[in-house]
C-alpha cells in the first residue's frame, strides 16, 4: 500500500521552477531516498508534503485521500536541515508544547516524552535550555521531537549532519526500528553513502524534475556497465580475448569489461584455459556515487534563474 | 483554534515568568514618575539666580525699600550700592555682583525712563528667564514708590490690586475638571505610546527569533503561519495587558488602604485626596474600560505590522530598524498630534485625529477624560472603535500575507515593496 502518492506536482517562485512536474508513490514502511544536488527542488517538495507551501499544481494523496495540512499534521513528522528549537526554552517543556502542537494531548505527550528520554539517555536534560546543549545533543532532540507524536511518515531532512559516528549509530537504529514497526520513512539527503546503506527505493530529482525512480538494487543494475573485477596468482603479459576487454590493472587485480553477448564464465574459462589460479570474481556495480554524479554531470552545480514568461 | 490556544499560552507564560516582566512592571510607574517630577525638580534646581547691584542716579530709590523686596525672594537679591566706588563696573564680579543696573538720573517715578529698556550690565550670558525675578523686583520696587507718591492708602491699595480670575464651568457635567482631564489625558496617551512602541518591538523581535533559530519551519509543518502569528500577538498583548491591570489594581489598593488607614496625615492622606479628585471628577469605568480596548485594538493594528517586518528581516538589528522606521514614525507622529488634541479637545484635528486608525489609540485616549459623551459624542467613540477594529483586521490580514512568505524566506532583506508584492500575491 502507498502511504504517499504524489501526482504531477508543480511549485513555481518567481524566478525558478523549483519543482516542475513530478509524482511517485512512496510504500508505507519503506525507507526511501529522495536525493538530489543542492537546489534541485528537494526541500521545495518536501514543504509541500509537509503543507507548508501550498503546490501550484498536481495532488498529494496521504493514505490514498487527499492531503490536508491542517488534520493531517498529526501523521507527519518533519525535521528540517536547518534545525531549530527556542534557545531560551526548557527541554521538557518545549517538547512537550511542540508534541501538543501536533496534537497530542498533554498527558499523552508526557508519557510519550518521558519514554524517548528514558530510551535515548536524555532524562537529565528536563529542565536543561537548548542553549545549553551541544550541537550533536540538540541533534537528538530534534530527532526525537520529530518522532515523538508517533507520525506514520517521518521526513528526515540531513538527520545525520553534525552527529558522531556512536550518535549517528544510535539515530539509525531508531529509524531501522520505527521502519520495522511501519512507519514510512522519507530521507532528504546527498550523502550517497548513507542512502546505499540504509534505503530500500530512491528518487533523484534534479533542476525540478524526477530523473531517476527505483529500487537501490534495480538502479545500479539498471547503470552497471558490465564490469568485474578478478584477482588473479599472476597475470599473464598478453590477454587477448574477444569477450571482454581490460580497463585497468593493478598489481594482481584485473578490471575488465565484458563485452555483449558474452558471461562471466567465459572471461573465467579464458584464466582456466591459461591454468592461471583465479582468487576472486566480483561483479562492480556503480556506486549511488557514481550514478548521482553522472546523471548530474554537466549541469550547472547551483541552479540558474529561468525567467518565467511562459 | 485549540493550536492558537497553545500559542498564545506559551506566548504568555514564557514572559510573564521572566524576571525582566516582574521588575519592568514595577519600575516603570517608577521611572514615569521620575521622569515627570524628575524633570521638573532639575529645572527648579538649575534656574540661575542673580545677584544684581543696582546704581541709582535719580535717588528714587533707598536702603529700606530693598531690604523688603529681598526677602520675598532670597535666591535672587539686587542691592543698592553708591555710584561713586571707583571702576566698579570692571571689579563688581570679585565683588560678588553678577552684573549691574544703573537708574538713570532723569528716572521719573510717573514714567520711568526715558528709553524704554534699562540694561543689566554683565560679563557672562545668562538665559532670558534669568532677569525675570530682578525685573520684577525693581518693578515692585517702583509700585510702591509710585502708590507713595500718589499717597493711596493701603486699603485704596488693595481695591487697585485685586482681580478677576476665571474657571471653566461645564453645566453638563459639574465634577468636570479640565486640569485633571489634561493630567490624565497625558498620562493615558503617552501610556499608550510607551505600551505599542514597547510591545511592538517584542513581537516584532519575537517573530525574528522564531525565524532565525529555524523553529517556525518546525511550527508551521504543524500549523498555519497565520495561526503562529496570531497566537504571539495575542499572547504578547495580554502580557501588556496584565501589566496594565496590575497597575491599575495597585492604585486601588494604594488608594484603599490610604482611606481606611484614615487621616493619618502627611503624605498618605494627600495622595488619597488627589485620587479621590480623580475618581470624582473623570467617569473613570469609561476612561478603563476605553483604554483597554484601545490598547488591544490599537495593539493589535500595529503589532500585526511589526510582525510582517519581523519575519521579513533576518539576523541584522539594523534592518529591523530600517524597515520598521514607518511604523514607528506613525506613532510618533500620533503623539505629536495628542498635545494640540489635548489642549483643544474639540478642535477638527482632535476629532479626526482620535477616528483615524492609526493615531486614534492615541489621540482618543487623551480626549476622553475631558468626558464623553460631552467632549466626545458618542458617534465619534463608536466611529473611532469601528473603523480601528476594521483597521486592525486589514493590517492583520496584510501582515499574514508578508508573514507566511517571509517566515521561510531566507538572505536578503526584502524592500517595503516587495513585501507588498507578496502581500498581494494569490
Amino acid at each position: 500500500m502507498n502511504i504517499l502518492e504524489i501526482q504531477n506536482l508543480k511549485k513555481y517562485f518567481a524566478t525558478q521552477k523549483a519543482v516542475d512536474d513530478i509524482s511517485m508513490n512512496i510504500e508505507q514502511g519503506s525507507i526511501f531516498g529522495l536525493l538530489g544536488p543542492n537546489g534541485a527542488g528537494k526541500t521545495t517538495l518536501i514543504r509541500m508534503i509537509t503543507g507548508i507551501f501550498y503546490p501550484d499544481s498536481g495532488n498529494i494523496l496521504l493514505k490514498g485521500k487527499k492531503f490536508e495540512p491542517e488534520s493531517d499534521a498529526k501523521y507527519i513528522g518533519y525535521m528540517p536541515e536547518e534545525r531549530g528549537l527556542y534557545k531560551k526554552m526548557k527541554i521538557g517543556e518545549q517538547a512537550l508544547y511542540l508534541a501538543r502542537l501536533k496534537g497530542l494531548s498533554k498527558n499523552d505527550a508526557m508519557v510519550k516524552i518521558k519514554d524517548w528520554f528514558k530510551r535515548l539517555e536524555m532524562e537529565s536534560w528536563w529542565n536543561k535550555k537548548v542553549e545549553d546543549l551541544s550541537k550533536g545533543m540538540g541533534q537528538k532532540l530534534q530527532f526525537v521531537i520529530t518522532v515523538l507524536h508517533e507520525p506514520d511518515l517521518i521526513i528526515l531532512d540531513e538527520p545525520f549532519s553534525g552527529l558522531d559516528p556512536v550518535n549517528a549509530n544510535l539515530i539509525k537504529d531508531e529509524i531501522y526500528r520505527l521502519a520495522q514497526n511501519g512507519t514510512t520513512i522519507i530521507f532528504s539527503t546527498h550523502r550517497m553513502e548513507q542512502v546505499e546503506e540504509i534505503c530500500d527505493k530512491i528518487v533523484l530529482v534534479n533542476k525540478g524534475k524526477k530523473i531517476l525512480d527505483g529500487t537501490v538494487d534495480n538502479i545500479k543494475q539498471d547503470f552497471k556497465e558490465n564490469l568485474f573485477s578478478i584477482q588473479l596468482e599472476r597475470i599473464p603479459e598478453n590477454i587477448s580475448s574477444s569477450a571482454f576487454e581490460i580497463i585497468n590493472v593493478k598489481k594482481v587485480e584485473l578490471i575488465v569489461k565484458i563485452h555483449d553477448g558474452f558471461k562471466p564464465n567465459d572471461v573465467l574459462g579464458y584464466f582456466m584455459n591459461q591454468g592461471i589460479g583465479i582468487v576472486s570474481f566480483k561483479e562492480m556495480l556503480p556506486s549511488l556515487n557514481d550514478i548521482f554524479i553522472k546523471l548530474v554531470e554537466g549541469t550547472p552545480t547551483a541552479r540558474q534563474f529561468q525567467s518565467m514568461d511562459n | 483554534m485549540n493550536k492558537i490556544l497553545l500559542i498564545i499560552q506559551r506566548e504568555f507564560l514564557t514572559r510573564v515568568r521572566k524576571r525582566t516582566f516582574i521588575i519592568g512592571t514595577i519600575l516603570f510607574p517608577l521611572l514615569y514618575l521620575g521622569l515627570i517630577f524628575g524633570t521638573g525638580y532639575i529645572a527648579d534646581k538649575t534656574r540661575e539666580n542673580l545677584n544684581i547691584a543696582v546704581i541709582d542716579k535719580s535717588g528714587l530709590f533707598n536702603d529700606e525699600l530693598f531690604r523688603s523686596v529681598n526677602a520675598g525672594d532670597t535666591l535672587n537679591k539686587i542691592k543698592l550700592v553708591s555710584d561713586n566706588i571707583k571702576g566698579f563696573n570692571e571689579s563688581f564680579d570679585s565683588m560678588g555682583y553678577d552684573g549691574y543696573v544703573i537708574i538713570p538720573q532723569n528716572f521719573n517715578w510717573q514714567t520711568g525712563a526715558d528709553s524704554n529698556k534699562i540694561l543689566v550690565n554683565t560679563k557672562k550670558s545668562f538665559g532670558n528667564g534669568a532677569i525675570d525675578p530682578i525685573e520684577k523686583k525693581l518693578n515692585l520696587l517702583w509700585t510702591k514708590i509710585k502708590h507713595d507718591s500718589l499717597g493711596l492708602t493701603s486699603q485704596k491699595d488693595a481695591i487697585l490690586n485685586s482681580s478677576i480670575s476665571l474657571k471653566l464651568n461645564n453645566e453638563k457635567n459639574k465634577n468636570a475638571d479640565a486640569g485633571i482631564a489634561t493630567v490624565i489625558g497625558y498620562v493615558s496617551g503617552f501610556l499608550m505610546y510607551f505600551i505599542l512602541l514597547l510591545y511592538g518591538s517584542q513581537v516584532m523581535m519575537g517573530v525574528t527569533e522564531e525565524k532565525t533559530s529555524r523553529i517556525a519551519e518546525v511550527v508551521v509543518s504543524s500549523v498555519k503561519p497565520f495561526q503562529l502569528m496570531i497566537g504571539k500577538i495575542i499572547g504578547i498583548g495580554m502580557v501588556a495587558l496584565t501589566q496594565f491591570l496590575i497597575w491599575i489594581a495597585c492604585i486601588f489598593i494604594i488608594y484603599n488602604v490610604g482611606k481606611s488607614s484614615g487621616n493619618m496625615g502627611g503624605g498618605a492622606s494627600g495622595m488619597v485626596g488627589q485620587i479621590q479628585n480623580v475618581f470624582t471628577s473623570v467617569n473613570l469605568p469609561i476612561v478603563v474600560g476605553c483604554f483597554i480596548f484601545y490598547l488591544l485594538a490599537g495593539f493589535f493594528f500595529y503589532s500585526s505590522l511589526y510582525a510582517a517586518i519581523g519575519s521579513a528581516i533576518n539576523e541584522d538589528m539594523r534592518e529591523a530598524q530600517s524597515l520598521s522606521f514607518p511604523i514607528t514614525m506613525l506613532i510618533i507622529f500620533s503623539i505629536a498630534l495628542m498635545t494640540p488634541a489635548i489642549a483643544n479637545p474639540s478642535s477638527p484635528v482632535a476629532v479626526w485625529a482620535s477616528i483615524i486608525p492609526f493615531s486614534s489609540p492615541i489621540v482618543m485616549m487623551a480626549r476622553i477624560p475631558f468626558g464623553v459623551p460631552n467632549t466626545v459624542p458618542w458617534w465619534q467613540l463608536g466611529l473611532s472603535m469601528a473603523l480601528l477594529i476594521a483597521g486592525f483586521m486589514f493590517t492583520t490580514w496584510f501582515a499574514a500575507r508578508i508573514y507566511r512568505t517571509g517566515i521561510l524566506m531566507y538572505g536578503k532583506k526584502p524592500s517595503w515593496k516587495e513585501m507588498i508584492k507578496w502581500a498581494f500575491r494569490k
